[in-house]
């Protein structure tokens, strides 16, 4: 295939172009302007009537609400977890909206062409990510430049707007539709594989939105598929004090294949605003998932107001033989992140890979990481993780390997590296390894160090001037996270890297 | 309604309330006698550790905590030497966790004040007064030991050393027991002062259960070093709590071999507090059986251009466990810190087990750390690579064990020393393979 | 010497995977045999086999060295009874001194001889001048077995091993992968000195470069797990100027 035997080249020209990107950007958070639509919003606070509106306005069936309730009564008996490195505020459950939705959406629009045109609009505004805008306001068959095809689903605060090449999809039995509409058109589906890798009393936080999730995604890619194009979502949140719960479900049947993206941004406020999402991957024999997430909600501001706080929930279950599952993070926004996606590793021969780069800055926290779980023989797991920290930030790997009795020949390797870029942040590493048999091999290595000022002088010796140059070293430094992403968003991702760290050095 | 936590503390402070019940604060002087109320506070605050506790997620305290002690079969050592009988050295005998002074040497050394814990409660300016609970108090933030404060508490008997000078030859404290229940506690000071320098070694069989406190302070050019051997009787059940604080140019190494022992939690608390300190803290174990060990370390950088290293090895076979939890906190003024820290674990068979945290919290920027671990079996291809050239499968197995366990061996100053303690380990090794 | 009769082996993970299907071979005492063969062929395979590495599953056939079945022993068994594997890839062992291993290794089967253990200080005085003819400086036998060397260094000390150890039957897998053309003379050399009446070789390789400085008496060439043709050096020459495809149409 030309475009792989080319890769090479291109990256070389990524790095050109990240440069110039970070040239070409003043502003400091792109995505932060809001979009004036009338919204409809359910009554504040939380209690079971909310959940029975929330229920009621997705037309769900009763077991779901039951299900909903279920969640919500054991979320009463939880506590926030305290053990992450994170200084979170008493967040005001109360004063939250669980519930808002663009009026123009009361009624479901039946194609993009009767979405609300600032929405569209919305999407315009956002610029890089998978040119899908273009994707959403052309609709189907939109030219893109490099004959690549995403399917796009795009979740607006709590609701789904619209899931572009559902036909094509289709044709190669992919389901790729929002959650709401899987509940009312593959109950079965939703019903066996809902709450089944992440159940609904697994944290505070999943609990909380397994009681109120609004809308989602759901995948489902049949025995033997390879799904023809990459599926993307897209998140927003758009209201404010609107908390935003997606939910999203991917089942990969036996053989089948995958590749998920997942973008997210939010305008700027300068009050928190509460995101609690729950994704749960099934992987069955022979089955390949690849979810990708750039991650850009709205970081708050240089004296630490404002910003998103994302407390997620994702979790793969490699339930068969040779299962495998890849997580690919780039996690630059949000006030706070509390995030670790993690793989099972049920199935003999299974494979989970986590490829992290999370960047803080300003007054940002962020405590994310991944959990390994071994059960299965000759199951293998790699984490390379990348932080970097600036400003008044702090950010924490934080990791599980655990390699039951019965994983034998099992492999994990990880990779934790912490970069520091001035002396008012912190960088830690807090690895959990627990070896439970002896022909298991585990090995962890973690460095810690600041920005290196032989290569930021080098740099400038070539005529960069200083943020130019940490973003290009910082680029270095993620490199092998980078190129696990797919191009569009490595390009993206770079770009972010760039836009994230100004203001860090001088 | 009562969440969790919530509860879980409460049931942490009646389980410490129960235990102040049940004793009596021993008398003493009223420097002492202050220290233990201010530690019997701690206590009744903090509550008695469980099994719930983060820093306990690896390892049950119960056995540790509980009201009586497990009572344990004396180990007999036979015919063999004990450990550092080749050395010279000031011997200082405990039988049972009392003082024995018939069975030990005059407590005289050059450069060196010794006195006796019980003797010194009673004096009301004695040096150890500034010290006695204090490094134990300050070693409770961030993460709580409450078994030190119940040491710092109740404990009556230990030695209070201070080096003056250089000491020609090691302080050695040697553990004995001849009583299947023996409850001990020991809470040991030591104090170097500016430039001075001293080893001090301890080895033996020291109780069923102890629960031990040892408070280092090194002023600034000071030097100590200190070499532990935790003996091979299988059942005993042991915490020991070692605070150390560290002054400007001091050297603080510490290295402890650990054969056996149903339960063993080594902490080890050090605070890098002047410029330009060093603190090497190295341990290796081997176990077998129904065995559980944990190397606890948390070390501190405050003050600019300290070292710190951590070397720790486990030999594991039949169901034995190791556990490392290991922290590096590199505070905001430490710029120019050099940390590094490896935990590695050789499983010998399927039922041994390793579990590891090994931690990196960083406030600094210009800092170097590192943190390593690894675990798994002997590496096949060396393994056959030995036995290609003649090297019979047990011996080329011992070779490649000791191989692995040199670089915690290397920590110890002492040449005399680090072969003493690895011909103890090979011996171990022979008696044990399979 | 050696004598390998119908051998077959299969991995031992995957039994459908044959490796040698009916290997047949005799070196005697004072030859120099090559085996030459694509990738793939068996090669390595069949020097694993003989010293006793776990993986293969040996299914049928015999080796015998002098009489002895090989196939019955440990590695370490082997190596007493006087076989020696130069390895295509020496394994790094940080942590134990090149020249702990060595006397180790020299004792144990000095041991299993029943001869008398050396002392250290004669062991030092043959290592040293052993050492010498390799142009292996103190530094390398004092650093961690092959930890660090580099490509030349690790098959020099493969030499020193076999110059230590006496063998009887020496077995070269690949030895001259990873070498310059100065490295490959001074191991060959080293080889040629070893040369002689009492002592086997059997020199696996995929060029015929090496065979320009280590002469073969009889050349063999193998191909999917069976030698299917042997000669004279002129084999090996037949093999550099018309590459493997030839000769194996030709079979």
């Amino acid at each position: 295939m030309a475009a792989l035997d080319t890769t090479a080249d291109v990256r070389e020209g990524v790095d050109r172009e990240t440069v110039e990107t970070v040239r070409s950007m003043s502003g400091t958070y792109k995505h932060g302007w809001e979009t004036d639509i009338e919204m409809e919003f359910a009554p504040k606070g939380l209690n079971e009537d909310i959940i029975r509106l929330i229920s009621d306005k997705n037309g769900e069936p009763e077991w779901m609400l039951e299900w909903r309730l279920d969640a919500y009564r054991r979320w009463l008996t939880m506590e926030e977890p305290d053990w992450a490195l994170l200084e979170i505020p008493p967040i005001p459950y109360q004063e939250q909206y669980y519930y808002a939705k663009p009026a123009s959406m009361t009624e479901k629009p039946k194609s993009l062409d009767d979405v609300d045109p600032k929405l569209l609009e919305t999407y315009e505004k956002l610029g890089i990510p998978l040119k899908e805008q273009m994707l959403l306001a052309g609709v189907e068959g939109a030219e893109v430049s490099n004959d690549r095809k995403v399917a796009v689903d795009a979740v607006f605060d709590s609701v789904s707007l619209g899931t572009t090449f559902k036909d094509e999809l289709a044709k190669a039995g992919v389901i790729f539709c929002s959650i709401s509409e899987a509940v009312q058109k593959y109950p079965e589906l939703v019903k066996k594989y809902l709450g089944s890798v992440v159940p609904q009393n697994d944290n505070f936080f999943a609990a909380l939105n397994s009681a109120v999730f609004s809308d989602g995604s759901f995948v489902y890619v049949p025995a033997g598929v390879r799904c023809p194009m990459e599926l993307s979502t897209y998140f927003r949140i758009n209201a404010e004090n609107t908390g935003q719960f997606e939910r999203t479900l991917i089942i990969a049947e036996k053989g089948a294949h995958v590749s998920y993206l997942e973008g997210c941004t939010a305008p700027k406020r300068d009050t928190h605003q509460l995101h609690a999402a729950v994704v749960e991957i099934v992987v069955l024999e022979d089955a390949e998932v690849k979810y990708s997430t750039v991650q850009n909600w709205y970081p708050g501001d240089e004296d630490g107001v404002g910003g998103i706080y994302n407390f997620v929930t994702k979790r793969a279950d490699c339930r068969e033989a040779r299962a495998k599952v890849m997580w690919t993070q780039v996690e630059t926004g949000s006030a706070i992140t509390w995030k670790y996606p993690s793989c099972i590793l049920r199935g003999d021969d299974t494979q989970g890979e986590f490829y992290s780069i999370a960047i803080t800055n300003n007054h940002q926290q962020a405590d994310t990481g991944t959990k390994m779980i071994h059960l299965g023989k000759n199951s293998k797991s790699r984490i390379v993780s990348k932080g970097i920290s600036a400003g008044f930030a702090q950010n924490t790997y934080r990791g599980l390997v655990t390699m039951h009795p019965k994983a034998t020949n099992s492999r994990n390797y990880t990779q934790c590296d912490s970069l520091l870029i001035g002396d008012r942040c912190g960088a830690h590493t807090v690895p959990y390894i627990e070896v439970k048999n002896a022909s298991s091999r585990v090995e962890h290595e973690a460095t810690t160090s600041k920005v290196d000022d032989d290569q930021l002088f080098y740099c400038r010796s070539r005529g960069m001037d200083e943020e130019e140059a940490v973003a290009l070293v910082v680029n270095g430094f993620c490199r092998e996270v980078l190129q696990e992403l797919p191009m569009e968003f490595a390009m993206e991702a770079q770009a972010l890297v760039a836009i994230s760290l100004e203001g860090s050095v001088g | 309604m009562v969440f969790p936590r919530a509860k879980l503390l409460q049931q942490k402070r009646e389980a410490a309330a129960a235990l102040i019940d049940a004793r009596a604060l021993p008398e003493g002087g009223a420097w002492i006698t202050a220290a233990r109320m201010e530690a019997r506070d701690r206590i009744a605050a903090l509550g008695l550790p469980t099994k719930r506790d983060e820093y306990w997620k690896f390892t049950d305290p119960g056995s540790l905590t509980a009201a009586e002690a497990a009572p344990a079969p004396v180990f007999e050592i036979g015919d063999e030497s004990a450990v550092f009988d080749g050395i010279d050295r000031v011997r200082l005998v405990f039988v049972d966790g009392v003082f024995d002074a018939d069975a030990s040497d005059a407590p005289e050394l050059a450069g060196v004040e010794i006195s006796l814990l019980e003797d010194a409660a009673g004096v009301d300016l004695h040096w150890a007064r500034d010290l006695y609970g204090a490094l134990e108090a300050e070693g409770q933030h961030p993460v709580a030991r409450p078994l030190a404060a119940v040491n710092t508490a109740y404990a009556t008997q230990g030695l209070l050393i201070r080096a003056t000078g250089k000491a020609q030859k090691p302080v050695s404290l040697i553990y004995r027991r001849s009583a299947e229940d023996a409850d001990v506690m020991l809470h040991h000071v030591i104090r170097v002062d500016s430039g001075a320098e001293l080893t001090v070694l301890e080895n033996g069989p020291a109780a069923a259960r102890l629960n031990q406190v040892m408070e280092v302070d090194v002023a600034d050019g000071g030097t100590l070093h200190h070499v532990r051997a935790q003996g091979r009787d299988h059942e005993r059940r042991a915490a020991a709590h070692l605070f150390a604080r560290l002054g400007a140019e001091s050297v603080f190494k510490t290295f402890t071999l650990t054969a056996n022992g149903a339960m063993v939690r080594n902490d080890c608390v050090v605070w890098l507090n002047g410029k330009g300190g060093v603190a090497h803290i190295a341990g290796v174990t081997v176990g077998e059986g129904a065995f559980h060990h944990d190397d606890t370390v948390f070390i501190t950088h405050a003050a600019p251009g300290c070292e710190s290293r951590q070397v720790f090895k486990k030999v594991l076979r039949e169901g034995a466990v190791g556990v490392f939890q290991g922290k590096i906190l590199v505070r905001q003024p430490a710029q120019l810190t050099d940390g590094y820290q490896i935990s590695q674990a050789l499983l010998m068979d399927e039922q041994a087990q390793f579990l590891a945290k090994p931690e990196l919290e960083i406030y600094a920027d210009d800092v170097k750390c590192s943190h390593g671990s690894t675990s798994g079996e002997i590496d096949p291809t060396s393994l056959f690579y030995l036995r290609s050239r003649g090297v019979p499968e047990d011996e080329a197995k011992m070779l490649l064990v000791l191989a692995f366990l040199a670089e915690a061996l290397e920590e110890i100053e002492d040449p005399a020393l680090a072969e003493d303690l690895r011909s103890r380990i090979e011996g171990w090794l022979k008696r044990h393979q399979r | 010497m050696l004598e390998i009769k119908n051998l077959h082996a299969e991995l031992e993970e995957d039994s459908d995977v044959k490796i040698l299907r009916g290997v047949d071979l005799k070196v005697g005492a004072g030859e120099v045999h090559a085996i030459m063969g694509p990738n793939g062929s068996g090669k390595s395979t069949l020097s694993y086999v003989l010293s006793g590495r776990d993986g293969y599953e040996v299914t049928e056939g015999s080796a015998t060295l002098e009489g002895h079945d090989l196939l019955d022993m440990e590695p370490e068994e082997r190596a007493a009874a006087g076989l020696f594997l130069a390895f295509q890839y020496p394994v790094e062992i940080p942590g134990v001194g090149n020249m702990t291993f060595m006397r180790t290794a020299l004792n144990a089967q000095r041991k299993a001889r029943g001869q008398e253990e050396l002392s250290a200080g004669d062991f030092l005085k043959i290592v040293r001048a052993k050492a010498k003819d390799l142009q292996i400086d103190a530094d390398m036998l004092k650093r961690p077995v092959n930890t660090g060397f580099s490509g030349g260094e690790k098959k020099r000390n493969e030499i020193l091993q076999m110059a230590l150890l006496e063998p009887k039957m020496c077995v070269l897998d690949e030895t001259d992968s990873g070498l310059d053309v100065d490295a490959m003379k001074l191991v060959s050399d080293g080889v040629n000195a070893l040369r002689d009446a009492g002592r086997g070789f059997l020199v696996i390789t995929h060029y015929q470069r090496l065979l320009n400085h280590i002469k073969p008496d009889v050349v063999h060439i193998m191909s999917e797990g069976r030698i299917i043709r042997t000669g004279g050096p002129e084999l090996a020459l037949e093999v550099e100027e018309q590459g493997y495809g030839h000769i194996l149409e030709a079979v």
